[in-house]
């Protein structure tokens, strides 16, 4: 595995688990961003025609990280629209200001992969490393 | 390491310990257990026995995995007074199932024409990722009625017969569905994905009756060998997907007000005379609703596909229902509990119904065979076709096994399938398959799952379903 890396996946059987870092929690929350395009497209071939911005609210931490990517899902199902560049605005335990920049899905230019149910609160994880913070998040598939 | 103490071949008990309010019970052979002890999930069916309210056993079908809270292929029934209900017993497809349509037309007739069928099917039905339908958009009053009547309201339009209804679990109607409990980014998500596959593991598959080991239930269910067959498996999107994420937020802190303890996050639940249990109840009704007008509408298109390349009427083609059955859900049934008969909340999260002959919610035209149970295999195998048995509802509240269940990752798969062409294996095997994308296909390749045989042949064994077809793909399209 390459130093750094944002995500990668842990070995998982029925589902996809994925292990998320970031040098600050914003980072981190970004990278989980990332991480679930990841999951439905090549992110390569996404452009950033397009830009969202939302609002998240949960009672914890872990809980926003699930709700955080929940929301992106609502965006996919609702409007096709996937994020190739996440921006944290504000964060607090609690809440989550971000800019999504990216484009509607279209089947004809970028590569499906997996579809994705929900982020679930199954091992859900937080922590701090010694090189910042990093996240374990399952996605029922 | 979770106890266990074997009690028959396919039996085997956890005793009662700790929290635990009941003992589990695991159906398996001594041959899957190794692979079942791998992950936690013997650990997530003691955690089950330990909820209030539990009625019988914390049951495991063989096909029992890790899941979110609740295993996969976990059976729980809660009483009405102390139980509880658990969007986590259900999952996150609310009213994912199966269902099987019979034709007329052996196998020779269709095999020449699978090609054609298969690429009719893809574009007809959309399937794979962000699928959605462009011609059917609905609006919010629609969906709604969709969510009241389930697969009543597509007949209603135009998708489908009377009959159809007549051969879907509780008549493709979940009683109860209020859409008011379904919230409005749900309604969003699931507005423009009525009649569409999605992805994953889910598939309209076209086969043949490769087997038949009881003659006469086949007969009954009007199979016979050498029979074209059409299996359609999908659930309710991604509104059910909004369903439950919502209601698990609900249950979060329903469980810490009405003070029940749990020993995992994912157990979170409310009693079911609560407010928060009543409603995620009326709310995952209504998902389950959508998701049997959503498999009622792929029916309506599998037919239209038939029609299209084999340029015959419906009378001819004989596309004729057999059964839908779901496979997560959670449903107010009468059992009997220690030799009386009471209410019960049975949670089926990755798990099928199987009622007896002459049970009142088993259909009328299977009245003498008992109520089918349709269970899938991977897209390279064979799935089959059994039914209900008086020992499932004795012994397991009237339920048997759901599928195959997974035992690679789809990472392990896509690194398996790496360098080899998926779609032409199948071809050499006779198998034509359609996917929206590469991924999806190369993760569901037959190796990534366990032969669902086995799983099969420990209901069989136990008794709780009875085998009567071996169906075997030809053609199929994948999410």
């Amino acid at each position: 595995m390459a130093r750094g890396r944002p995500y990668r996946q842990l070995s998982h059987t029925a589902d996809l688990a994925w292990r998320i870092r970031g040098a600050s929690l914003p980072e981190l929350f970004e990278n989980a961003g990332g991480a679930l395009t990841a999951t439905l497209t090549d992110r390569r071939y996404l452009r950033r025609t397009q830009v969202r911005d939302l609002y998240v609210k949960a009672p914890d931490r872990e809980a926003l990280l699930v709700d955080w990517l929940n929301r992106l899902l609502y965006l996919f199902d609702v409007e096709g629209f996937l994020g190739r560049e996440f921006q944290v605005l504000a964060l607090t335990p609690q809440s989550l200001k971000a800019r999504v920049r990216g484009e509607i899905f279209d089947p004809a230019r970028h590569p499906e992969k997996t579809g994705v149910k929900a982020a679930t609160y199954h091992h859900l994880e937080i922590k701090r490393t010694h090189r910042g913070w990093q996240a374990t998040v399952i996605l029922d598939l | 390491m979770i106890k266990l103490r074997q009690i028959d071949e396919y039996r085997w008990e956890i005793p009662r310990e700790g929290k635990m309010r009941t003992r589990g019970l695991v159906f398996a052979s001594q041959a899957m257990l190794a692979k079942i002890q791998e992950d936690q999930s013997l650990q997530q069916v003691a955690n089950v026995a330990t909820l209030p309210g539990i009625e019988g056993p914390s049951l495991a079908m063989p096909d029992i995995h890790w899941g979110y809270g609740f295993p996969i292929g976990g059976v729980a029934a809660f009483n009405l007074e102390e139980g509880v209900v658990s969007p986590g017993g259900v999952g996150y497809d609310i009213n994912c199932g199966v269902r099987l349509l019979r034709t007329n037309l052996p196998r020779e007739e269709v095999a020449p024409r699978v090609e054609d069928l298969v690429s009719a099917f893809f574009s007809n039905i959309p399937s794979g990722v962000g699928s959605r339908r462009k011609d059917l958009k609905l609006n919010m009053l629609t969906l709604k009625e969709v969510m009241r009547y389930g697969a009543g309201w597509a007949v209603k339009n135009g998708y489908g017969s009377q009959a159809d209804l007549e051969h879907i679990e509780a008549g493709g109607q979940i009683p109860g569905a209020d859409p008011e409990m379904v919230s409005q980014f749900a309604m969003d998500r699931g507005k423009d994905q009525l009649g569409t596959l999605g992805s994953g593991n889910h598939f309209v598959e076209v086969g043949y009756v490769l087997e038949v080991y009881d003659e006469k239930l086949a007969a009954a269910l009007g199979l016979f060998k050498g029979q074209t067959t059409v299996i359609v498996h999908t659930g309710s999107r991604g509104l059910g997907h909004q369903v439950c994420d919502d209601y698990i937020k609900v249950m979060l802190k329903a469980a810490a007000k009405y003070g029940i303890e749990l020993p995992d996050r994912q157990l979170c639940c409310a009693p079911l005379g609560s407010p928060e249990g009543r409603q995620y109840l009326a709310a995952m009704a209504a998902a389950a609703n959508f998701a049997f007008a959503n498999r009622q509408m792929i029916t309506h298109w599998v037919r239209e596909s038939f029609e299209q390349v084999f340029r015959m009427g419906p009378a001819k083609l004989g596309l004729e229902l057999v059964y839908d059955v779901a496979h997560n859900i959670a449903k107010i049934e009468e059992h009997e509990v220690n030799g009386k008969r009471k209410k019960v909340c049975v949670h089926r999260k990755g798990a099928t119904r199987a009622f007896p002959p002459r049970h009142p919610e088993t259909p009328a035209a299977y009245q003498e065979t008992g109520q089918p149970v349709l269970i899938p295999g991977d897209m390279g195998r064979y799935s089959f076709v059994l039914v209900g048995t008086q020992e499932a509802l004795t012994e397991t509240f009237g339920s048997t096994c759901h599928g195959a269940g997974r035992e690679m990752s789809r990472h392990a798969a896509l690194k398996a399938a790496k360098g080899r062409s998926i779609v032409r294996e199948l071809a050499a095997k006779g198998i034509i398959v359609r996917g929206a994308g590469r991924a999806t296909i190369d993760e569901e390749i037959s190796e990534a799952y366990k032969d669902v045989e086995q799983v099969v042949d420990v209901t069989h064994g136990a008794g709780i379903s009875k085998k009567v077809a071996k169906l075997k793909p030809l053609g199929v399209i994948k999410g």
